[in-house]
């Protein structure tokens, strides 16, 4: 259970606030709508550019690290297809600090040249990093355009390619920032040793002051991915080790009732060693490593996946056929009621665990109020508790049908 | 109105007080530390063990036996632990280094109960089952198979190889092969041997009620205790210098690791030395992050460390950059090296440092689960409380000349091993 209070500046910036005396810290979060579903087909990649871009300097502040680290502070931030996010934490007396910081380049950047020319090499060599110089680093960027052929959804954050990157340029960054850094499009979120009434001083005095902008995006507009009509097949052979295997089907949304409906189907399938396909296919059939379900939880249509690291050796076809029948048992019988309630108490054993940093309350609560209301953080157990054995065994059998599969064979070979 | 570019005044923070843990011994010996902390009603529960990898002349004895402690008991099959453990919600977290073991239990109050008595038993009764052993090896050559793919992998091996040697635990790297040397019946010896009779001590953190202390003192405190003494620290030494290089077909980017063999937190220069780790390449602003990711973009990330081990230690500097910067980003690095030995560090710099490592200590005893790791870093070295203290002293206090004299003393290039991977 999350306490907090919600106010709403004139500007349309909403804050919450999570008041908690026991901690001398204070976080402070800021998340903007605005991920990489939002870019440009032909300009992939920028949203996340972006988010290093903002550590560039400001109008009025030649470094934003600097400063902050001088209050003993420390900060990060990521970008996801929905939102990019910033999170700092810093001893509760210099809580002016962030604001000072975090206004300011709400206020505006100081587009930099030079900011630009590193962080866009910066960015290249994250994305050699994490998708091209490890095993399988590529694996999603080879299974989103295959999953997706019309929603931005079928290209990563990273971006499609590294040509994008190196394409972007000054403007591109200020129109950007014009259209989506604005402060009815930010939810500010602190957690820790602070009050409302400070809060709201503070964020009074920093961020009311800063005009609401004329977004101009996609505002919301993405284009419809059309529904699957028939199995789709990728086999790739790369130089590595051993053999996976990536399922995805197309599920709810993060915002739709069935969410949690969907998100214990995966957890029944797949989570922690007494779930159904770890007993099943890595320790008594032995052909997977490995094995998981999980969602990605996207604010629009999502996916489903299934990834099974396969037993060096086994089959391909013997793989998936396997997780087939694992498929067609859940689509025919409904989950027992231990397991879903073991589900469910992991669920809430994990919620409550969650809770327990003030950076990653801070965060959920910036995250709910995304998704519509804040407080649907402290109902969430209630949600989960409220599902049905039935509707679990419903949703499997709406999402996991033949047709509405696309599966990357990622083959070991030289 | 007031004027964007004048930062607020920074207000210096409380002196840090450090809630300490309440000691209780058992009838047999075994210490209990207590941390009462916090709002959520959780508590982890964590037996640290003297049963790291240094207790086996197979280094892969200690691992195979913490990972499989959960594989089945005398009286619970593999699968049957696992469903009482998930049903409840409760984690279970062991993990194993070259000098000790752990297992962790973490739940929510309301089922400790329940899982508590499963917990022991993992702990005191297991059997190792054969089929379990091979699942664990398949399991365990993939993923190595897999980091043995990854520069950084790699890279981190072959420096500790260089560093301390395959025969130390410490400079020891598995083959897929050495998995096949792993069987039952040494596994049961080496749990027998270090777990029940290895106990160190016991880490309780969170909301701990008196019926917790119960159920610890009347599941572990009765079993006689044979070994619970560390030695001292001692400071091996391991081999200073050399350059080694290893291709590998296709990379994009290099694996980089640069160092040399130290101590740990024992010794009396550690705190200073880190210190001026901090600002070498312990943070965003670090002097390594500042030039060679901030100012030249050849890198996403680099850092340094100073790692300490039961009986030494060591520094490291790591990172992965371009194939084609390679050769300039190692100039840089040396580059910053040798600007720490010539020149003294700047009073702002130094100051903003001083600030940043309260802030960043501050942090990290926020909470129950953070006050017990920070109790866990010095209980193993035989060291108390004073110790923090004394190290957010040099923090106020360290001069620019004493981390010049550091420099001189210990970073010195000859004397640093550098291994590029790719």
């Amino acid at each position: 259970m999350i306490s907090f209070e919600k106010f709403e500046l004139r500007n349309g910036l909403k804050v919450i606030v999570n008041e908690d005396p026991s901690t001398p810290l204070a976080a402070m979060n800021i998340l903007y709508k605005v991920g990489a579903r939002d870019e440009d087909e032909n300009k992939t990649g920028f949203a996340h550019l972006f988010e290093h871009l903002m550590f560039g300097g400001s109008v009025n502040i030649p470094n934003y690290d600097e400063p902050l680290q001088r209050a003993g502070g420390e900060n990060n931030a990521f970008t996801n297809n929905d939102f990019t996010n910033y999170y700092l934490t810093l001893s509760a007396e210099n809580l002016e600090t962030a604001f000072w910081l975090e206004s300011d380049r709400m206020l505006s950047l100081a587009f930099s040249e030079k900011s630009l020319d590193v962080q866009r090499n910066v960015v290249i060599e994250e994305f050699k990093q994490r998708y091209l110089n490890q095993p399988y680093g590529d694996v999603w960027l080879l299974l989103r355009p295959l999953a997706y052929k019309v929603h931005p959804y079928k290209w990563a954050t990273i971006g499609k390619d590294i040509s994008h990157i190196e394409n972007a340029a000054i403007d591109d960054v200020k129109s950007f920032f014009s259209n989506y850094y604005r402060p009815e499009n930010a939810i500010l979120t602190l957690s820790g040793n602070v009050t409302v009434k400070q809060a709201r001083e503070l964020a009074e005095k920093w961020f009311e002051p800063i005009t609401p902008g004329t977004p101009k995006g996609k505002n919301g507009n993405y284009a419809m991915e059309p529904v699957q009509k028939e199995k789709r097949i990728l086999k790739v052979e790369k130089n590595v080790p051993a053999s996976r295997i990536y399922k995805t089907y197309h599920c709810c949304s993060r915002m739709d009732k069935e969410f949690y409906a969907t998100d214990l189907l995966s957890d029944v399938l797949s989570k922690g060693k007494s779930s159904r396909l770890y007993q099943s296919l890595v320790k008594e059939q032995k052909l997977f490593t490995e094995m998981n379900a999980y969602l990605m939880g996207d604010l629009d249509k999502s996916l489903f996946v299934f990834e099974g690291r396969l037993v060096n050796g086994v089959e391909m076809e013997q793989a998936e056929k396997a997780i087939d029948t694992e498929i067609a048992k859940i689509k025919n019988e409904k989950a027992g009621e231990k397991e879903l309630k073991k589900s469910k108490q992991q669920l809430e054993s994990g919620i409550v665990f969650s809770e327990i940093n003030i950076a990653n309350r801070a965060l959920n609560l910036a995250y709910f109020e995304m998704l519509g209301n804040a407080s649907d953080i402290n109902s969430q157990v209630d949600f989960y508790n409220a599902v049905t054995g039935a509707e679990v065994q419903q949703v499997a059998n709406d999402i996991l049908r033949e047709e509405n599969c696309s599966v990357l064979y990622y083959q070991a070979g030289k | 109105m007031y004027d964007r570019n004048i930062a607020p005044a920074l207000i210096k923070p409380d002196e840090i007080k450090i809630r300490e843990p309440e000691k209780i011994v058992l009838e047999n010996g075994i210490p209990i530390y207590v941390i009462n902390a916090g709002e959520q009603d959780v508590i982890k529960i964590e037996i640290i063990f003297k049963a790291g990898a240094s207790e086996h002349k197979n280094f892969l004895i200690a691992g195979a036996t913490n990972e499989l402690l959960d594989e089945g008991t005398k009286h619970h099959s593999a699968v049957e632990i696992a469903e009482e453990f998930e049903f409840y919600g409760a984690f279970l977290h062991a993990e194993s280094t070259a000098d000790w073991a752990s297992v962790s239990l973490i739940t929510l109050n309301k089922f400790l109960e329940k899982v508590f008595p499963l917990y022991h038993e993992i702990i005191s009764e297991p059997v190792f089952p054969e089929q379990e052993i091979e699942t664990f090896k398949i399991q365990n050559k993939q993923r190595l198979q897999v980091n043995n793919n990854k520069v950084d992998y790699v890279a981190r091996k072959t420096f500790n190889q260089k560093l301390f040697g395959q025969l130390s635990p410490y400079g020891f790297y598995q083959a897929v092969e050495d998995y096949d040397k792993i069987d039952k019946n040494t596994l049961l010896n080496f749990h027998h041997a270090n777990y029940l009779n290895g106990i160190f001590a016991i880490v309780v953190s969170g909301k701990v009620r008196e019926s917790a202390l119960k159920l610890i003192s009347n599941f572990f405190g009765k079993t006689p205790l044979i070994k619970n003494t560390i030695s001292t620290p001692g400071f091996q030494n391991g081999s200073m210098g050399g350059k080694y290089f290893m291709e590998k077909q296709g990379a994009v980017q290099s694996g980089l690791r640069i160092g040399r063999v130290l101590f740990n937190k024992a010794h009396p220069d550690y705190k200073g030395m880190s210190i001026l780790n901090t600002i070498l390449g312990g943070y965003f602003g670090s002097r390594l992050m500042s030039n060679i990711r901030e100012d030249k973009g050849y890198t996403y990330g680099i850092g340094s460390a100073l790692v300490s081990l039961q009986n030494t230690g060591y520094f490291f500097i790591a990172t992965e950059v371009g194939v084609e910067v390679r050769d300039a980003a190692l100039k840089e690095i040396y580059f910053e090296i040798k600007k720490l030995r010539g020149e003294l560090i700047p009073a702002a710099e130094l100051e903003l440092v001083r600030n940043y490592l309260i802030g960043a200590f501050q942090r990290s005893i926020d909470g129950p689960f953070a006050l017990a790791d920070r109790l866990k870093s010095i209980l193993t070295f035989n060291l108390g409380y004073e110790y923090f203290y004394e190290y957010i002293h040099s923090v106020h206090t360290i001069s620019s000349e004493k981390i010049q004299n550091l420099a001189q003393k210990y970073l010195s290039t000859e004397l640093l091993t550098e291994v590029k991977i790719g």
